[in-house]
């Protein structure tokens, strides 16, 4: 790994401020980010924490307002959660390992767009937005709309402040993926579902980013490359039994 | 130190003695090389070739040398300096210490960025450049036979190993070696027999992955070298040292503390002989410690395949058996020779069959060096021959065990090579598996998408032969014990073994005995810690110096007149007229052995043998191919267990290895031979989740005669039969039978759909 600076700034503004160097990238949990600046990926100059930025908070009012800098275990264990929205923490325990959990934190795993990451395509699902901080000012824009391709965000210089999840009250929700070797392995397929008057389906893994599909008959019109998880072809085939699994498994839900 | 004293009256053998250095590694003060720092000391970072196979046209070190903070680089022109000849390795003097002229597998070790901050090091490594002219290349180990692609143009034997003495000097050819062995008359017994099968099977490259990458650290006088090495093998790194130097032995110290795990990854030369022309070069400790990720680039597991045919009798007796085995060496043969040797003798499986031919094939390839891994090419012929035995069963209607118990080994006779087989329980472990698994009741099939199968499979082991160990035993004047010996502990126990075998013998608690670890100038030669030789031959021993030291204090007491229980810190007192003195007790042990003729036979090949079956239990999704373990049963013949709790976990732990290596990882190349999935994020090991829901690890009784105690090697055992298992069940559960590794979901998908 390359030399770098670290600055922890105390205020949204002077992060902003701090990533403006050329190849500066912010850093939250650090799970992503680490191994890809250890493989020699990212050789950025400065890291700019936002530890100090008080974007740690859950907070619930009818919808879930969490701070991006939660940590995925904060989330896991947070007794709101659990009640208006258990889907998140039936997707949390499966969700890399504990020891990631406990520094990885919710904006990361939504900025570092990698498609097989398991909370992108599950929030987009539950209809969440980002509230995102920049130079010029903020915005909201809902999840799938971070997504630009593989590893590729619409971020403009920009810092996600915030997730605000609907209330998800008694619809049925299922995230489910698919591994292809080990369990702890990154997945070859990601199905999340919402069902209610608007259905919302999310593929992700399979594609290069969550891609919201009407039903079983859009996945023929999917792009899907081959990998190391499998083929084209059995990804596909993957995709299918996933969706109607994930129909299945969101229909008997419990509350 | 919290050690409890345990009563001596407690025999010391077969006692689950909790491991000696439990505390020291849960405390987090074991010693380990990848925590030293020694004053003035240099970090090497190994730059290393872009191509499978090339000539170095142009290497380009001036923007790395200029970096502020770089020390230095090093390239061959530099190595050649202070070792003209630096080509090293156990079977054939193949390696180069950094590449001259050629390249000849990616990731190979072309040059080192010396700095007293890695990062610097590490910085200035990716400021290097390099010009290849391309040459062809070979990856397939069937293709490197005939291929025009020569990895070495010449091969020189090492000449170090007696069992490896035959090997030749070679030009143009990728073939290192290859064994024959011939028995009988097979091609006229394949005439006669009533059905011939015929099947081939492949395994794929992977690596050991220990807990602790490979790392060693050398410091230099102009006459003397010591290494701090992560080494399985401490006294071979210094013979070969000393070799490449043309120094004496006694100038090169190499010492070894604790390993984080080994698994043949840390056998032989690996850095040593870096780090030590690097401290020679710069006059300066150099350490070089790897990433987890280099490892892919330096020691791995040999791909292989196998074409198996069977000659069958009306009763279902195998009459006769023809192997051919090609090992995928990659590109320096490390101890890749051994591998096909003497796995290749046991090819046939533990069968009583009349006539056999063996031909097994060590080859180069431009891929990244083979060597050993748990098991030394064992798991890969077990995974052939089970898969080839159940395909009969099932062609012929018997039942799987049944027709493995009418073709097993019995004691008493012949093994393929002619060697008798001896304290050998194949019949015993297949019953105690059969019990175990409750085969005689029939499974539940599953239901819908889910269906459930099993299977079993038994393999077996020589041990290697001829190997050295020596060991020393030391009690001071106030009764306390010492034993000195090269076994290197990587976390199989050996340290509490080894004092359970001297305390055994000297009436002491295992717990109060000191074992010193791997010192080269201090505790007395080993082969090496391999192929679970090391609890029967260094057991043995320990176990002769221990009864030396004995022997030695009951002539103590009868010269000072003293009576035959006079407690041992009297005896000092009366001799020395104090507490002074000591005795020393010394043991060396080497088994007999006898060379394969030319027809590979011999009637003493191994000192003894290993045993090991598996039985699974699983559910395949026949939607997805997905495969779950819901039992798996290990069954092995260990002789009499010294430590039951240690081997009950070494048979866990080599049958969960050998999980990962069946069910998910495998190296991955593309056709210009890189390595595509050099991450853990790409190469995955089994995790918690992965393990089956129920577990059996189990020794049967029984006893080594010639081991310590009637004891013997129990580290690879475990993985003999988990691989051809869980493909037979996966055959029972839906009809689908895979013939290479791992077996992953979408090769089953594919042939359900």
């Amino acid at each position: 790994m390359s030399p770098f600076e670290l600055a922890a700034p105390s205020s949204i503004a002077e992060a902003i401020a701090l990533l403006e160097e050329e190849g500066a990238r912010p850093l939250s949990g650090g799970t992503a980010l680490m191994l890809m600046m250890k493989a020699g990926v990212l050789r950025p100059p400065r890291l700019v924490s936002l530890r100090n930025l008080g974007l740690g908070k859950i907070e619930t009012g009818g919808s879930l307002r969490i701070g991006a800098m939660t940590t995925l275990s904060a989330l896991e264990r947070s007794p709101e959660v659990r009640n208006g929205w258990p889907v998140i923490v039936r997707t949390l325990r499966r969700l890399s390992n504990v020891r990631v959990r406990n520094v990885a934190t919710v904006g990361g795993a939504l900025a570092h767009a990698d498609p097989h990451m398991d909370l992108p395509p599950l929030l987009s699902a539950l209809g969440a937005r980002v509230k995102l901080v920049g130079k010029g000012g903020e915005r909201t824009i809902p999840v799938e709309a971070l997504y630009a391709g593989y590893l590729e965000t619409t971020l403009r210089n920009e810092l996600i402040t915030h997730v605000e999840i609907p209330p998800l009250g008694k619809r049925g929700a299922a995230y489910l993926k698919c591994t292809t070797r080990s369990a702890d392995d990154w997945p070859a397929v990601g199905v999340a579902v919402v069902l209610g008057d608007d259905t919302r389906i999310f593929v992700s893994a399979a594609t290069d980013r969550p891609t919201r599909i009407a039903g079983e008959a859009a996945i023929a019109g999917l792009k899907i490359e081959g990998d190391l998880h499998g083929s084209a072809e059995y990804k596909k085939h993957l995709v299918r039994v996933y969706l109607r699994r994930a129909i299945d498994e969101a229909r008997n839900a419990v509350h | 130190m919290k050690r409890a004293t345990q009563s001596t009256e407690t025999p010391q053998v077969g006692r689950s003695v909790p491991r000696l250095e439990s505390w020291l590694k849960v405390s987090g003060r074991a010693e380990y090389v990848h925590n030293l720092r020694l004053p003035g000391m240099l970090y090497g970072k190994i730059f290393r070739s872009s191509v499978a196979h090339g000539r170095i046209k142009r290497l380009d070190v001036a923007a790395a040398q200029a970096l502020a903070g770089v020390y230095r680089v090093v390239t061959s022109k530099e190595v050649r300096e202070v070792i003209p000849d630096p080509y090293y390795g156990p079977a054939f003097h193949d390696q180069p210490i950094l590449a001259i002229d050629k390249v000849r597998y990616v990731g190979e070790p072309v040059a080192v960025v010396l700095a007293s901050d890695p990062h610097v090091a590490e910085e200035a490594v990716h400021l290097i450049t390099a010009e290849y002219e391309e040459l062809p290349a070979v990856y397939d180990e069937v293709e490197a036979v005939t291929s025009k692609a020569i990895v070495h143009e010449v091969l020189r034997p090492a000449g170090t190993f007696p069992d490896l003495k035959h090997l030749k000097d070679r030009k143009n050819t990728n073939v290192a070696l290859e064994f024959r062995l011939r028995r009988g008359n097979p091609e006229k017994a394949f005439q006669d027999a009533h059905r011939v099968f015929e099947h081939r099977f492949s395994t794929q490259q992977v690596m050991h992955t220990p807990l602790e990458p490979l790392v060693s650290v050398a410091e230099s006088t102009e006459s003397s070298l010591t290494i701090h090495t992560a080494s399985q093998s401490p006294s071979f790194v210094r013979i070969e040292i000393a070799r490449l130097l043309g120094w004496p032995e006694n100038k090169v110290r190499v010492r070894v503390p604790f390993l984080g795990g080994g698994f043949g990854a840390k056998l032989y030369i690996k850095l040593e002989a870096l780090v030590s022309v690097l401290s020679l070069i710069t006059k300066k400790p150099v350490k070089i410690s790897l990433t987890m990720e280099e490892q892919f680039f330096t020691i791995t597991k040999h791909a292989s395949t196998f074409r198996i045919k069977s000659g069958v009798s009306k009763d279902g007796k195998i009459t006769a058996r023809e192997c051919e085995v090609w090992w995928n060496g990659g590109a320096y043969a490390d101890i890749g020779p051994r591998v096909t040797q003497k796995s290749g003798f046991t090819a046939p499986g533990p069968y009583d069959i009349e006539h056999v031919a063996v031909d097994s094939y060590a080859l180069y390839t431009n891929l990244p060096p083979a060597g050993a891994l748990r098991g030394f090419g064992i798991p890969q012929l077990v995974w052939a021959y089970e898969g080839h035995t159940d395909l009969m069963a099932r062609e012929l209607g018997i039942d799987p065990i049944e027709f493995r118990r009418r073709n097993l080994l019995r004691e008493g006779r012949p093994q393929a090579t002619g060697t008798v087989m001896k304290d050998a329980a194949l019949e015993k472990v297949l019953e105690r598996l059969e019990t175990l698994m409750d085969w005689r009741t029939p499974l539940n099939r599953g239901t819908g998408t889910v269906k459930k199968g099993r299977g079993i499979a038994i393999g077996f082991k020589a041990c290697v032969s001829p190997t050295t160990s020596l060991a020393a035993v030391n009690v001071n004047a106030d009764g306390s014990c010492i034993v000195y010996c090269s076994t290197a502990d990587m976390g199989q126990g050996s340290d509490t073994a080894m004092a359970q075998i001297a305390g055994e013998v000297l009436h002491m608690a295992a717990e109060a005995i000191t074992v010193v670890h791997s010192d080269t100038d201090v505790t007395p030669y080993d082969m090496a810690t391999l192929g679970s030789r090391s609890l029967f031959h260094m057991g043995n021993a320990v176990k002769l110096a221990a009864e030396d030291a004995l022997n030695k204090l009951n002539v103590l007491r009868k010269e000072l007149g003293l009576p035959a229980d006079c407690p041992i810190p009297d005896i000092f007192k009366k001799k020395y007229g104090m507490q002074a003195g000591n005795v020393s007790g010394t043991g060396s042990y080497i088994p007999s052995y006898k060379s394969p003729d030319a027809n590979g036979l011999t009637d003493n090949a191994t000192p003894f043998w290993m045993v090991g079956a598996s039985g699974v239990e699983l559910e395949v999704d026949t939607e997805t191919g997905k495969v779950g373990l819901t039992r798996l049963v290990n069954v092995a013949d260990v002789g009499t267990p010294i430590n039951p709790k240690i081997v009950e976990t070494q048979i866990s732990g080599a049958a969960i290895m050998q999980l990962g290596f069946t069910l998910h990882e495998k190296m991955v190349f593309d056709s210009q031979g890189q390595l595509r999935n050099a991450s853990f994020a790409e190469y995955k090991i089994p995790g918690m989740l992965d393990l089956p829901a129920s577990m059996v690890n189990e020794a049967v009784v029984a006893e080594q005669k010639s081991g310590p105690f009637g004891g013997k090697g129990v580290g690879e055992s475990g993985t003999f039969g988990v691989s051809p298992a869980i493909a037979n069940a996966i055959h029972d559960a839906v009809g689908v039978r895979l013939t290479s590794l791992p077996l992953n979901p979408e090769s089953i998908w594919e042939k359900l759909k």
